[in-house]
């Protein structure tokens, strides 16, 4: 591979590899709190690592901030509807 | 090294940006679809975690953690090569697009072998209550309403794991055409989408099933 070949690969998948490094690193937190459930509630921890990790992949990865509106105000509606149906069910559930 | 790039204009568009917003806008529509079929999943294991909180901590300590997560490391690496397809597929690097969608195949097809072994291993030790032998759980009858949601929420994300690696393969016998990336690049950035998604459900079945609840 030529070095300006190298040169172009490495700026094209500069935003990739970064991606990469902070899903890893996100999965390595999870991984070590469910091994070693350090303290009580550790769930909420995990569940916040969680949605750091599907917040990168949604918005760098499926490239939600680069999109049209009308595609971005598609994926939202998709959680908002999420949140409907987990907020009421849990609600009910929740408080019996 | 680069080749031209661009998609053919079908004739019921009227430009080239307006058919790659419409494929983008199709697909985000099935994939929302596909989200609601999985967060139904999701939403039957937090009502038994709520119901049955010890028998779902009892039956949680007989999945397979590492492989999960090894699993989970896996499908982030793939996500990673598709990316980079990708990437390379908008710069008219076509020996590299390549290389990458048979890596990402390759790392999905280690997923369906490791989760393969789950199975067999989940199977050896009597953790299938669905089979006529023996459930090494039988005295908790609470605790196969979480492995029936963990076998099905797993199978479903396996099948569309199948159909993704079958769909990347033919994708790319097709790339590997002369002129493909100067007609119908679109299709690379369109199904990376739905590979990226196929990835984003495991990233949340791991924790929902493997982690929160141990």
């Amino acid at each position: 591979m030529a070095r300006g070949d190298l040169r172009v690969l490495l700026r094209v998948l500069r935003v990739p590899a970064l991606t990469l490094a902070a899903l890893l690193a996100l999965l390595a937190i999870n991984v070590a709190l469910g091994a070693t459930l350090p303290f009580r509630n550790v769930w909420i921890v995990e569940a916040g690592v969680t949605a750091c990790m599907v917040a990168i992949v949604l918005l760098v990865s499926m490239d939600i901030l680069e999109e049209t509106p009308l595609i971005r105000l598609f994926s939202s509606i998709g959680f908002f509807w999420l949140l409907i149906m987990f907020g009421m069910t849990l609600t009910d559930y929740a408080y019996r | 090294m680069a080749e031209p790039v661009g998609i053919v204009l079908a004739e019921h568009f009227s430009t080239v940006t307006q058919q790659r917003q419409a494929a983008k806008l199709g697909l985000w529509a099935w994939l929302i679809t596909e989200l609601l079929l999985f967060a139904g999943l999701f939403l039957c294991a937090l009502i038994i975690r709520i119901q049955h909180p010890a028998s779902v901590t009892l039956a949680a300590t007989h999945l397979k953690f590492w492989i999960g997560a090894a699993n989970t490391a896996v499908l982030i690496c793939s996500s990673f090569t598709m990316s980079g397809a990708i990437v390379l597929s908008r710069i008219g690097w076509r020996a590299g697009m390549l290389r990458f969608m048979l890596a990402t195949a390759g790392l999905g097809s280690l997923f369906l072998l490791l989760k393969g072994f789950e199975y067999y291993q989940d199977y050896v030790e009597h953790m299938v209550p669905f089979l006529s032998g023996p459930y090494v759980l039988a005295h908790d009858q609470a605790s196969r309403l979480f492995v029936d949601v963990y076998f099905i929420t797993t199978a479903l994300h396996g099948v569309h794991l199948i159909t993704g690696v079958s769909i990347l393969l033919v994708l790319t016998w097709q790339a590997s055409r002369p002129h493909f990336l100067a007609r119908h690049q679109n299709r690379i950035e369109v199904y990376g989408l739905y590979w990226h998604f196929i990835d984003l459900i495991w990233m949340i079945v791991f924790p929902v099933l493997y982690v929160l609840n141990r």
